[in-house]
């Protein structure tokens, strides 16, 4: 089924990639377990592109990174194509929301996802050096390491974010391969069901929680810079001196500061897509921040973010009736 | 930087339970300080000239003053660094009087209190940077939306002064209420009489430009510089053509048409004039009644228009004009006494309001000036008026008093008393309100000379027997219930804010209570001045009020304008947002965020977009720069690392 | 955690509390909250002295981030406070401002920051009666909670062990 779909991805791309500026997608890498995001101009390299649990990686980001902030597209500029899942089409509509990007600069090639890999957590079962290939087999996962194929239940490798997936199908897109997916969730509770988790603790034990996790933050801001809502990039003022925000030392309150305005500026904008938690490399849950300030929009607010281009951000608009929120 | 510190005494406001003293010996040690002293009266003229000759003689480049609220000599202060060289927004206060103490009296606390907050005025002092005003040019041209008393004084003073003028008015013409009075109290002059004239010299002036059947569609721009845009309602008549001969009026076969003027006591026709003296004098189609406009045959109209003025395909246009001060002049509207069953809840045809009462006293009223009730035509002889109808009532949402109704009831019964010497006036009243010039006179007049009856008590029923109405109260002051057999009762119906003030505030940015009253400035002081620059209050928009009140607000309203345009240049505010280029990402947030739309997409080379703050019309308020996610947008004076610098002197 | 941290042994913090005074940090907006408190000062409404106010322009200027960086900072507690809403000077500031702190004020407790420390309201030029209650309640508040213990983490625990989340 997957070689079905990825046929059909290049068939699509090689018909498209003439009109394209270039394609973004998934190409295999050295490592079984995990996808590299790969940029394709020549129709040679449309092999590379591929699908599945692998590719996790949220390529909206590209689109949007500097220098392709400052410098606009020019007039006649083609389109590029882009591969996106459920969740990274949230953050396409996203940016195509705050008109970082306008729908007509992407040509989007939607895939239904099935949850995608947490190479971390096949870590724990088998020593990641060891894996020789790794391939789905119905809801398995099967890896070879020279032994005895290990069969691995998707759900037990999945990555945390999608277990509470409730768009596992491109909001938004121009043509879609494979076949629909059947979202993971359908309520709130069971998106949010660490969030609740969380919340169920005392204070004391939350902040305990925090301190042990952000203690080991290096703030090496690979969550912002993998974040494809992160706009600001070079300018974030964490980093600025003129205003000056956080000074370099290294304490649990920079740490703890840093994570506040990383969590605050994507606060009604965030789309859960994970990949803050799954860039950084110290193990720390960095989405879980954002999926509290993400119910609590949904709860106060009413508002999703990434699902309605038109849609203003519930932050920069307001409602002079709310009287109590 | 170099910074002194002064900290005041104020007498022994301050010193009184704040070690001064302490708190300048402690300032000395806070980084950049490099002078600090307290004084008796740094405000006085001998402390600031002290701040001075610190200035000079330490070489000062910051001055942080421990003393009253910012919000008192702030300016003065200012005022006094700037006259010693320096910039004077490299001027700081703490407010250790308001804020320290008068409000507690535990030395001690206060004392490090007042250290603390001199510490985080320092803090911040250090990331000041010198603001520079700049000057743009004023549009001496004045918007007047509102064509009653208040908004015809005000447009009439200021196109004496020779000021253009534009005004506008939602109706299609001007006078307001008062036009539609028959007299007015305490004189008991006739209303038309005194504003005929009035509504005359407005459409005379060759410096006003009048837009009657027209609305405000939108305001923007700021104080100078204000670009309005007007919909000219579809009146199916070009009143460029039109003369006003009211022949379309004779022969109109819809005559069943709301007499809007005369308080649905009579009927119109569709093609009207309200009145033989309206300005401007020009027919309106109410389309509504119109056949030809309800799809019969008729058009009769626009055979007999000598001038051809009836266009049945008439559009509403919008309009621009530039002004540089508005006068909002919107008036008010009276409560709608159907809520009150115990009056009839609006059913019985003989209860009827005090205006309708003042168009069945008007001579060129829907009965010719006599006085006979709605229901059959009969001459009433007893006559009950009902005071504080939806006035001081909270039941009603109405706790206010209207401030009219007691004079206008005096009024309307001692005419009663002059047209039908035979009858009998009846005033039922919570409290009687007669505080102006020569207005309790009035009142006793009404009692004494004209016999008029005044029973302390509130009205709990009034129900039809036979062809009269029984009216039943309370006489509180005797202690007794009372029952009027009535012809005609009156009811003093209350003021309230005119209908889409609301909608109008948000398009001028001012705001209003909940009752719908426009707020000036300041209650005492700044009475016809919004928290808006440019835009002033006139008359019942901004509370209830008499025709002399009104006046005097419009006038009031005129020569604040007036003052404003004696100036040909008026200084910008330096404390406004301002863009760091470099650190701008395009993502438009503020754009989006600013309330006064004073954030723009400037291109710079190569089509790389920035957002540009217009400084003329930012106001301060500094939501872009709490939006701005990499705070490139920064309001000066109240930067991002000012505040900081407060809140880490706290943190320390 | 152990409870070897100066911080959390409760006499110690007591006598430092009363020593010291909690540091609360109000955020006043210019027109009418900070009018508000001068008219209490005018009025000579008693208050509790461990309020620092920062004036603002505007609620709207409020980034909650500002609140953030007191909490973790170890500031006892952050007032703020604008014009009522529909009386904003900027019309709509408030507005603006009401949603953010709301939503900030709902998440402060997930990272474990009492979100009794922050409170936002709505104070009048001429409400200085009210002032006065509300800085006295909060004030109260923040004294029973006592000292901020802030965020940094107790000598000698640097375990850097997964949260095992994923």
């Amino acid at each position: 089924m997957l070689e079905n779909d990825r046929n059909q991805l290049h068939k699509l791309v090689e018909e498209a990639l003439p009109e394209l500026d270039m394609m973004i997608g998934w190409a295999e890498s050295c490592d079984p377990l995990q996808t590299t995001p790969v940029f394709i101009r020549d129709a040679k390299s449309i092999s590379k592109l591929t699908l599945g649990p692998f590719c996790s990686q949220n390529l909206a980001g590209y689109l949007v990174k500097p220098p392709a902030l400052d410098a606009p597209p020019k007039p006649d500029a083609k389109p590029i194509g882009i591969c996106v899942k459920g969740c990274d089409s949230r953050s396409l509509v996203a940016l195509i929301q705050e008109k970082f990007i306008t729908r007509d600069r992407v040509r989007i090639f939607g895939i239904p996802c099935r949850g995608t890999v947490d190479f971390r957590k096949v870590a724990q079962r088998v020593p990641l050096a060891n894996v020789k290939s790794a391939t789905m087999e119905g809801d398995s996962l099967v890896i070879d390491d020279s032994g005895t194929p290990l069969r691995l239940d998707l759900e037990e490798v999945l990555a945390r974010k999608c277990l509470g997936c409730r768009y596992p199908n491109p909001v938004i897109q121009d043509v879609v391969i494979g076949q629909e997916a059947k979202p993971r969730s359908s309520s709130l509770a069971a998106t949010y069901r660490d969030v609740a988790a969380m919340d169920a603790k005392p204070l004391e034990e939350r902040l305990a929680f925090w301190q042990s996790e952000l203690d080991r933050c290096i703030r090496c801001y690979a969550c912002r810079n993998a974040c494809p809502l992160c706009v600001c990039q070079d300018r974030c003022i964490v980093e600025t001196r003129e205003p000056r925000w956080l000074t370099q030392r290294v304490g649990i309150p920079e740490k703890f500061l840093f994570h506040f305005i990383h969590a605050m500026h994507l606060a009604g904008r965030c789309t859960g897509c994970g990949e803050c938690e799954r860039v950084c490399p110290m193990d720390i849950p960095v989405t879980l921040i954002k999926e509290k300030l993400n119910k609590i929009m949904e709860e106060m607010l009413g508002y999703s973010a990434g699902l309605d281009p038109e849609a203003v951000p519930p932050l920069l608009t307001f409602n002079p009736g709310e009287t109590e929120i | 930087m170099r910074i002194g510190v002064f900290v005041c005494n104020c007498g022994t406001n301050i010193a009184g339970t704040v070690d001064t003293a302490k708190v300048a010996s402690e300032a000395l040690a806070f980084a950049d300080v490099v002078y600090a002293t307290n004084y008796m009266y740094t405000c006085s003229e001998p402390g600031q000239q002290e701040i001075q000759r610190a200035i000079g003689e330490y070489g000062l480049q910051g001055v942080v003053v421990a003393a009253c609220s910012p919000r008192m000599h702030e300016p003065t202060f200012r005022r006094a660094v700037e006259k010693a060289g320096l910039n004077k927004y490299m001027f700081e206060m703490a407010n250790i009087r308001e804020h320290v103490s008068w409000i507690g009296n535990d030395r001690e606390a206060n004392t490090r209190k007042a250290v603390d907050l001199v510490r985080m005025a320092v803090g911040k002092l250090r990331f000041n940077q010198p603001l520079f005003s700049s000057k743009m040019p004023v549009n001496k041209r004045l918007l007047v939306i509102g064509g009653g008393v208040a908004g015809i004084q005000a447009a009439l003073d200021c196109a004496d002064g020779g000021v253009d003028v534009v005004m506008v008015e939602r109706k299609q013409y001007i006078g307001g209420k008062m036009a539609q009075l028959d007299k007015t109290f305490p004189t008991i002059d006739c209303s038309s009489c005194i504003l005929g004239p009035k509504m005359v010299d407005v459409s005379q002036k060759e410096n006003i430009t009048l837009y009657a059947a027209s609305e405000i569609e939108s305001i923007s721009g700021y104080i100078g510089n204000f670009t309005v845009e007007i919909r000219k309602k579809t009146t199916y008549v070009n009143w460029d053509a039109c003369t006003g001969c009211g022949a379309c009026m004779e022969k109109c076969p819809a005559k069943k048409a709301e007499d809007y003027f005369n308080e649905g006591l009579g009927t119109a026709r569709a093609i009207n004039i309200p009145f033989p003296q309206a300005i401007p004098k020009k027919a309106v189609i109410d389309a509504q009644f119109c056949r030809q406009l309800n799809g019969k045959k008729c058009g009769v109209c626009a055979k007999i228009c000598p001038v051809k003025a009836i266009d049945f395909e008439m559009k509403d246009t919008i309009v621009t004009e530039k002004v540089g001060a508005i006068i909002a002049a919107t008036g008010y509207d009276l409560f709608d006494h159907s809520v009150y069953g115990e009056y009839g809840a609006g059913r019985l045809p003989d209860v009827i309001t005090g205006i309708q009462y003042e168009r069945i006293l008007s001579a060129s009223g829907p009965y010719g000036g006599h006085i006979r009730r709605p229901s059959d035509g009969k001459e009433p002889t007893e006559i009950v008026f009902i005071s504080c109808v939806g006035s001081r009532d909270q039941s009603v949402g109405r706790p206010y008093c209207s401030g009219v109704c007691c004079m206008y009831i005096a009024k309307q019964a001692i005419l009663t008393r002059d047209h039908l010497p035979e009858s009998n006036s009846y005033v039922f009243y919570m409290d009687i309100r007669a505080p102006g010039k020569n207005y309790d006179e009035f009142v006793r007049r009404a009692q004494e000379e004209y016999g008029v009856q005044y029973i302390r008590g509130r009205v709990g029923k009034i129900y039809q027997r036979g062809d009269r109405m029984v009216v039943q109260g309370a006489d509180t002051l005797l202690g007794v219930q009372v029952e009027v057999e009535a012809d005609l009762v009156v009811l003093a119906t209350g003021v309230e804010s005119s209908s889409g003030a609301g909608e109008l505030a948000e398009k001028l940015r001012i705001s209003y209570d909940q009752y719908g009253f426009y707020m000036e400035s300041h209650p005492k002081l700044r009475p016809v001045e919004t928290n808006t620059a440019g835009v002033y209050l006139a008359g019942a928009c901004q509370g209830p009020k008499d025709i002399p009140s009104s006046v005097a607000q419009g006038s009031a309203a005129a020569s604040k304008v007036q003052s404003l345009f004696a100036h040909d240049m008026i200084e910008t505010n330096p404390q406004v947002a301002l863009v760091n280029e470099r650190n701008c990402i395009a993502c438009g947030k503020c754009i989006q965020v600013c309330p006064f739309g004073a954030i723009q997409w400037k291109e710079l080379r190569g089509g790389i977009k920035k957002a540009e703050v217009l400084p003329s019309v930012c106001q301060g308020c500094g939501v872009c720069n709490a939006t701005c996610p990499p705070k490139a947008v920064q309001l000066q004076h109240a930067t991002d690392n000012q505040i900081l610098a407060e809140v880490n002197e706290l943190c320390a | 955690m152990t409870d070897s941290s100066p911080r959390s042994s409760a006499p110690a913090d007591e006598t430092a509390a009363t020593k010291q005074g909690i540091k609360i940090v109000g955020f006043l907006c210019n027109w009418c909250s900070y009018g508000g408190a001068d008219t209490a000062g005018v009025c000579r409404f008693k208050q509790p002295t461990d309020l620092r106010v920062v004036r603002i322009p505007c609620t709207g200027r409020m980034d909650p981030l500002f609140i953030a960086k007191s909490l973790i900072y170890g500031v006892d507690g952050v007032l703020v406070s604008g014009c009522h809403p529909r009386d904003c000077h900027y019309a709509v500031g408030n507005f603006y401002a009401r949603r953010r702190m709301e939503a900030f004020k709902a998440f402060l407790p997930f990272m474990g920051i009492d979100t009794q420390r922050f409170k936002y309201t709505w104070v009048s030029a001429s409400e200085g009666q009210q002032w006065q209650k509300v800085v006295t309640e909060f004030s109260e508040q923040i004294h029973r909670l006592g000292p901020n213990p802030g965020v940094r983490l107790r000598s000698g625990d640097n375990s850097k062990v997964s949260s095992g989340l994923r």
